[in-house]
């Protein structure tokens, strides 16, 4: 038997290796995280109601000039009571301005949420329609997005946040960007 | 209680299975007996695993977790059977059952002609691959878990997509399919280990290929005809990762009944039909990872957990794997020169083969390209329906021209040169019925549309002229063929024919005001509200009317569940043999008016019908057999 005859015979073998390698690392990725198209583009415009004051309104004017986190949470979201104790500690050490997107939620129960669990955001916004969110591409909470000193988005994290994510990405994104001129 | 019962009937399964897979270890005389009582206690088993699951449903048992997860007290009798495998756990029982059904009836009804040293390495691999499977159930999806909740709770319900009567017929029917393929490739396992593929082998063979082939076939339309009811979203097949992997081992097994018959008939093709045997259960089994791993983002998706994929992605590495691996060191003692000329059947079952795995290798591709390419870090994308149609098509159309042809062509070399004047007859007959037809019904020309009816039509005439020249010597065996083939014309008329000549709107209408769709005039008549056992609704009705004649009464309906406030459009159809009128009704607004979306599908039906036509020659195959076997014994 010559040698052509044998690699023709294995090759089933060694399509079907490569097809399990493949599908080994798909397994360790998320189908479901698609990157968002806004990286790099300003956080579209928005104007809502704060959520203890509602004759207070929140825009983009509110997140220039400074390093911000815009956490999209809701009191039904189960991921985000998860979430919930890393952003108290990261609020407490980060000099970021962090503000909440409070997402198709009762403001009677986001209120008493916070007022038992500690408030991490300096400013919440109340989109109780959720139009804001599909704006911003959101489609699952918790979502987080990253801007930098002009408004624009830098990163989206999809999911909470945990110390692996906070270490590896956040953190080091932050730093850099607050190193940025305005 | 009970469901403690089903869990140790798993558990007793499983010995069983673990005492099957080790029947050539023992003394030959007792194999048999052996063999035979281990694959029907584990069927038993299995059944009565399955009926304490049924019946922790049917009691509403919601400290079974799997059972609170799909099921409520509103849910009616009906869907509570289904429920049982409509998530998971329970499906994975089910496909456990099937496999063991499918090795009792091996055991019982396979061809004793096979020799006993066979017949113990088929029930070895069998043993061996539900082995894996009940393992699988028990160590990470045990549909029995309990869980007592501290407060009283309701369960959540079943999705209402699954409250359907097509959960209880599509699942069973598609893994009486997929599973029904391990007893090829135990079939295959067998021939490589013993270094021999006889022609009593591929015989024996045949009957657990056309069945699987059979019931996947009415599986994946039963499939289609759902999601087409179901979805409001008026379409019939996606190109969804999830039927893609129903498509595969179809497409896969398709090739692999032809190069059998070839095995058997000519003595040829042995390395390849084993190839394809294996082929179609790897197909199978890619099938279910990529549903039950969350690999893929799918309709069908499970909910997932990443245990479950590492634990299955071993399986398939060591089952296929293993198999693969058996093949290339093995399969030297199958090679042979071939022995036919270039215009014989065998060509032209050869073209067949080569162009339906082509077409396998496309759809894996394209179904995978979104994880290779994320795995390499290249990017994040998804392929549609573009990619599919685009490269499907050219596949399809040699392949549908050749379905005419290759009856007509004798074995081995070409003699007969009477029927080739016939065939040009009967070709320019077709191209002409596919030029007059769409303007004599009143329809643009479309090329697609065009060259659907011409091959279909083609199809057709040649396949009765086929039969026609048979004469006497026509039996069940020819006619399954003729069958499916022009099962395959009509699903390939329904398919061109619908996708040329679809309509659709979508508007805002209030009650009173009518619009036109191809002909016909809709007209809102009003807005009701109903009830459902479990539900809510409301009912749109629409008089649909053509020209003058009497209008008809047509209801769409937007319902809310009651138990978790899902809300589900319910279209409403208006069936006849040569088109659908298909309307969804969706939001309603504040001025009393709605926004519906209305179809006009010309000869939808008849890729379902041509769907039944392939379970039907597969069924008339199996009866010639089982003729053929009374008769010979």
């Amino acid at each position: 038997m010559n040698l052509l005859k044998k690699i023709y015979f294995t090759l089933p073998l060694i399509i079907f290796a490569m097809i399990i390698l493949i599908l080994w690392r798909g397994l360790k990725l998320n189908p479901a995280q698609v990157p968002s198209p806004l990286i790099n583009k300003p956080l579209p415009h928005f104007a809502l109601p704060t959520l203890f004051d509602e004759k207070k309104i929140v825009t983009n004017e509110d997140l220039m000039g400074h390093v911000t986190l815009v956490n999209v949470w809701a009191t039904w979201c189960e991921a985000c009571a998860e979430e919930h104790n890393a952003l108290l500690e990261l609020a407490q050490n980060e000099h970021v301005f962090f503000l909440g997107l409070d997402y198709k939620d009762d403001v009677d129960a986001a209120k008493k949420w916070l007022a038992q669990r500690g408030n991490p955001y300096q400013m919440i916004a109340v989109d109780y329609a959720g139009t804001v969110a599909i704006d911003w591409g959101v489609y699952g909470t918790p979502e987080t997005f990253v801007l930098d000193k002009k408004g624009m988005i830098r990163y989206k994290q999809i999911g909470p946040i945990d110390t692996d994510s906070w270490e590896k990405k956040l953190k080091p994104l932050i730093a850099q960007l607050r190193n940025e001129p305005i | 209680m009970i469901p403690e019962l089903g869990h140790f009937a798993i558990i007793l399964a499983l010995c069983f299975a673990i005492l099957q897979a080790g029947t050539p270890l023992f003394a030959r005389f007792i194999r048999n007996k052996l063999a035979m009582t281990t694959a029907i206690s584990q069927f038993i088993f299995l059944s009565m695993a399955m009926l304490c699951l049924i019946a922790s449903f049917m009691t509403n048992d919601i400290t079974v977790m799997y059972v609170r997860e799909h099921s409520h007290a509103l849910l009616p009798f009906l869907y509570r059977i289904g429920a049982a495998w409509g998530g998971h756990e329970g499906s994975l029982l089910l496909w456990c059952l099937i496999l063991a059904a499918w090795t009792v009836a091996f055991i019982l009804f396979g061809d004793k002609k096979l020799s006993e040293r066979s017949r113990s390495h088929i029930m070895m691999i069998l043993g061996l691959l539900n082995c894996g499977f009940i393992l699988f159930l028990l160590l990470t999806s045990n549909p029995f878990q309990r869980d007592f909740p501290s407060a009283p709770i309701e369960g959540n319900d079943l999705t209402p997509i699954l409250q359907d009567p097509g959960l209880i017929f599509h699942p069973p029917m598609l893994y009486l399919g997929y599973v029904g393929f391990a007893i090829g490739f135990a079939f295959a396992m067998a021939a490589l280990i013993e270094g021999n593929c006889s022609k009593e082998w591929a015989h024996a063979c045949r009957p657990w290929i056309v069945l699987p082939w059979s019931f996947l076939s009415l599986g994946i339309v039963l499939g289609s005809w759902w999601a087409y009811r179901e979805l409001g979203w008026g379409g019939w097949w996606f190109w969804d990762p999830v039927e893609n992997a129903s498509l595969l081992p179809w497409l896969s097994a398709t090739a692999l009944l032809h190069s059998l018959v070839v095995s058997e008939k000519r003595q040829s093709f042995k390395g390849w039909t084993l190839l394809l045997a294996i082929l179609t259960f790897t197909l199978s089994l890619l099938g279910t990872f990529l549903v039950r791993s969350g690999v893929l983002v799918s309709v069908h998706a499970f909910a997932n957990d990443p245990t479950r994929g590492i634990f299955l992605l071993c399986y398939l590495a060591l089952i296929i794997g293993g198999a693969f691996l058996l093949y290339g060191t093995r399969i030297k003692h199958f090679y042979q020169p071939p022995e036919f000329t270039l215009f014989s059947r065998e060509t032209f079952l050869l073209f067949n083969s080569i162009l339906l795995l082509t077409a396998v290798f496309t759809i894996t591709l394209g179904t995978l390209y979104p994880i290779i390419l994320d795995a390499l870090n290249a990017g994040k994308i998804s392929v549609g329906e573009p990619y599919f149609n685009t490269v499907f098509m050219p596949i399809v159309l040699p392949l549908l021209l050749l379905m005419g042809l290759a009856p007509h062509i004798p074995w081995g070399k070409m003699t007969a040169k009477k029927t080739e004047k016939k065939l040009g007859v009967i070709f320019l007959l077709s191209g002409l019925i596919a030029a007059i037809a769409p303007y004599s019904l009143g329809f643009e020309w479309h090329g697609l549309a065009f060259l659907g009816i011409l091959l279909s039509v083609w199809i057709i005439l040649s396949t009765l002229q086929y039969a026609y020249s048979l004469q006497k010597k026509i039996n069940l065996r020819s006619l399954s063929m003729i069958t499916a083939h022009i099962g395959i014309a009509i699903i390939a008329l329904g398919v061109t024919v619908n996708k040329s000549y679809s309509s659709e709107r979508q508007l805002k209408i209030s009650p009173g005001e009518s619009v036109s769709l191809a002909n016909y005039s809709f007209t809102f008549r009003n807005i009701d509200e109903t009830h459902g056992a479990n539900y809510d609704a409301i009912t749109a009705t629409f008089d649909v009317q053509k020209n003058n004649d009497m209008p008809l009464p047509l209801e769409a309906e937007q319902r809310i569940y009651k138990s978790n406030h899902e809300v589900l459009s319910k279209p409403g159809i208006l069936v006849n043999p040569f088109r659908d009128l298909y309307l969804a009704l969706g939001n309603g607004f504040s001025d009393g008016a709605w926004s519906v979306r209305i179809y006009y599908k010309p000869m939808v039906r008849w890729i379902w019908a041509g769907g039944f036509l392939l379970f039907l020659g597969g069924l008339l195959s199996l009866f010639s057999y089982w003729r053929g076997r009374n008769e010979f014994t």
